[in-house]
């Protein structure tokens, strides 16, 4: 997994044109032994593992590595159901939906667009795991980047399925819900309108480029986007759990007690909070409910940048839609996040 | 990594997912309620997986002698170059070949190749910890690193008193803690209760420290309730033994943790659910 040198020049050329089963992969002759060389590897890998075994058992068998392991673990498994609809949906989209369709739903104007796209976002219910494949299937399909990125912040924080925990975690608090609605589609609707005027769409290039008609069948090109979305994103995604897992065994949770007193820096230690336990959108309202030593106000923010931005996303958003965006996209939607979540909680709570 | 390598991987996921739920394992990792979904996303996984490892190998079928000149810079062999060297060719879409994205960022593509996910290897990772080792539940070494699962408002629903017949009363270490910050734990009444959880501290102040995790989604999202037990019988038992204990309301101690005197204590082993939803 190490980077590879750039290929100079495409090497492998394939001589039938007419293959469009959606590209030949790896085929007999020398490029079989290529392939198989990563079969040797993983093999070779699998009976290190199976001969280590005993040294593996005798490591997790210290409480902060199973600690770790657990919480990595964890993190990768509950988000395999959410991750698994994302990719449903973008298969779907990528083979029942033609971009001419998209073309003519989607408002031109990103001031229209952007608070279209949040509302849509509301209504699919999910992790902020799944909507990122969504997201860029979008993109790719010709929807706006300012409204996909507004989608993508907006499903994870402001679904029927989150504001229905979130009142459950908050008994006899409504408004919190309420603030959370607000805190949750203002931010995403800011961040997709700050995006559409001062965004550079270039960096998004690959995330929009369109898929070529290869003349596969609707299935066979479901499958293969579904099956490449779920790799990729799964792929980011134990980075980030592997991430996330770290800093929740190597730092305590009430580190950042000492900063609930003073009504600023409480807001920002949520916020870091948020940021770096990388809690699934449906869960953190738990969290945050028990995070009592701090005002209402910072655990809003807490609820508002966590679906947005952590590091598991951060993960994600490096690996769909390339490096440069996410070192851009993240700190922009943790200003407005925490500034819209302050906003809301100093009116609301 | 190659279609092959992809749709092994992807087919391992699901049906290390349903292996999960089968053998019961899932509940030391996220809530019982999750069990149908990851059953559900396995399922999907798997017929993923099948359905690409069949039309890749039919591919192979079909193509006997289509392809020229594998990727030759990679002779490390690196088992995922394979998906590289050739990264605008794979994909069979000539006509942006190698204008693909693999060089600079995280190096995937966009899902209709199959081409260059390398980072799907890494969902191998936990495939390998869960085969290998099967992390354990969380146990006492986070139990003072978690945010208090006990959350008293003032003005919230009182809790009704305990009937105090023959049988105890089986209670959730987060209910005790809730009914013991409830009017001092005027709830309890004379009622006997039984608690179960793991021991997070073997010698704390009179007693023993018992915990128990409870957790809304995931493991990552646990947080620890403890409750001090008092006069348990016996030697002290070791860090992360399984107790069940039947005994009553002692009130709270200095440093706020509730107390429960102890009448019976049994060792018990670890519950199918360690976590209290």
């Amino acid at each position: 997994m190490r980077p590879q040198p750039p290929a100079t020049t495409p090497a492998v050329v394939t001589s039938s044109p007419s293959d469009g089963s959606g590209g030949p992969g790896e085929s007999a002759g020398p490029a079989g032994s290529a392939g198989q060389w990563g079969l040797a590897v993983a093999v070779g890998l699998l009976l290190a593992a199976v001969g280590l075994r005993p040294v593996l058992a005798e490591q997790f068998a210290r409480p902060a590595v199973a600690n770790w392991a657990t919480i990595f673990v964890a993190i990768a498994v509950q988000a395999m159901p959410f991750l698994a609809l994302g990719v449903v949906v973008s298969g779907a989209i990528a083979a029942f939906v033609p971009p001419s369709l998209v073309g003519r739903l989607m408002p031109r104007r990103a001031v229209v667009a952007v608070p279209a796209a949040a509302l849509a976002g509301a209504a699919l219910p999910g992790c902020e795991c799944g909507s990122i494949p969504v997201a860029r299937r979008l993109m790719s399909r010709g929807v706006a980047p300012s409204a996909a990125l507004t989608f993508l912040l907006a499903a994870p924080a402001i679904n029927p399925v989150v504001l229905v925990s979130t009142a459950v975690a908050f008994p006899g608090q409504p408004v919190m819900v309420l603030a959370r609605f607000l805190a949750g589609s203002g931010t995403a609707v800011l961040v997709g309108l700050l995006w559409a005027g001062l965004g550079d769409d270039r960096l998004l290039a690959r995330a929009m480029r369109a898929e070529p008609e290869s003349g596969s069948s609707r299935l066979a090109v479901f499958a293969a986007t579904a099956r490449g979305d779920l790799l990729s994103a799964g792929g980011f995604l134990v980075i980030g759990a592997a991430a996330a897992a770290t800093l929740q065994t190597a730092v305590p949770r009430d580190a950042v007690d000492a900063f609930a007193s003073s009504p600023v820096l409480a807001v920002l230690a949520l916020a870091a909070l948020a940021v770096l336990l990388s809690i699934c959108s449906e869960a953190d309202a738990f969290v945050a409910a028990g995070l009592r030593q701090f005002s209402l106000t910072a655990r809003l923010v807490f609820l508002v940048v966590g679906p947005m931005v952590d590091l598991k996303l951060v993960a994600l958003h490096a690996g769909t839609f390339g490096r440069r965006f996410a070192l851009r996209f993240a700190p922009l939607t943790l200003v407005c996040a925490i500034a819209v979540g302050s906003l809301v909680g100093w009116w609301l709570l | 990594m190659s279609p092959e390598a992809g749709s092994t991987t992807v087919l391992l996921v699901g049906a290390l997912l349903i292996r999960l739920v089968l053998t019961g394992d899932y509940l030391r990792y996220v809530r019982g309620g999750m069990g149908p979904w990851l059953v559900a996303a396995g399922a999907l996984l798997v017929v993923l997986g099948v359905t690409g490892l069949v039309a890749a190998v039919r591919r192979r079928a079909d193509v006997p002698v289509a392809v020229a000149g594998a990727g030759p810079g990679d002779p490390g062999g690196d088992g995922d170059g394979d998906g590289d060297g050739g990264g605008g060719g794979h994909d069979g879409h000539d006509d942006d070949s190698g204008g693909h994205d693999g060089h600079g960022g995280g190096g995937d593509h966009d899902g209709h190749g199959h081409g260059s996910q390398r980072v799907g290897w890494l969902l191998l990772a936990p495939v390998l910890a869960l085969l290998l080792v099967t992390p354990p539940a969380l146990g006492s070494f986070g139990v003072d690193r978690t945010a208090p699962g006990v959350r008293i408002s003032s003005g919230g629903a009182l809790f009704r008193p305990l009937a105090a017949g023959a049988e105890p009363v089986p209670l959730t270490l987060l209910e005790f803690g809730e009914r013991a910050g409830d009017r001092s734990g005027a709830s309890f009444g004379p009622a006997r209760v039984r608690l179960t959880g793991f021991v997070a501290v073997p010698a704390d102040g009179e007693g023993v420290r018992l915990a128990r995790y409870q957790i809304a989604c995931c493991a990552a999202d646990a947080v620890a309730t403890v409750v001090r037990v008092v006069g348990l019988p016996g030697a002290t038992p070791a860090r992360d033994t399984w107790l069940t204990v039947v005994g009553t309301y002692r009130g709270t101690g200095p440093d706020g943790v509730p107390e429960l005197t102890v009448v019976d204590a049994e060792r018990i082993p670890p519950p199918v659910d360690p976590y209290e939803t």
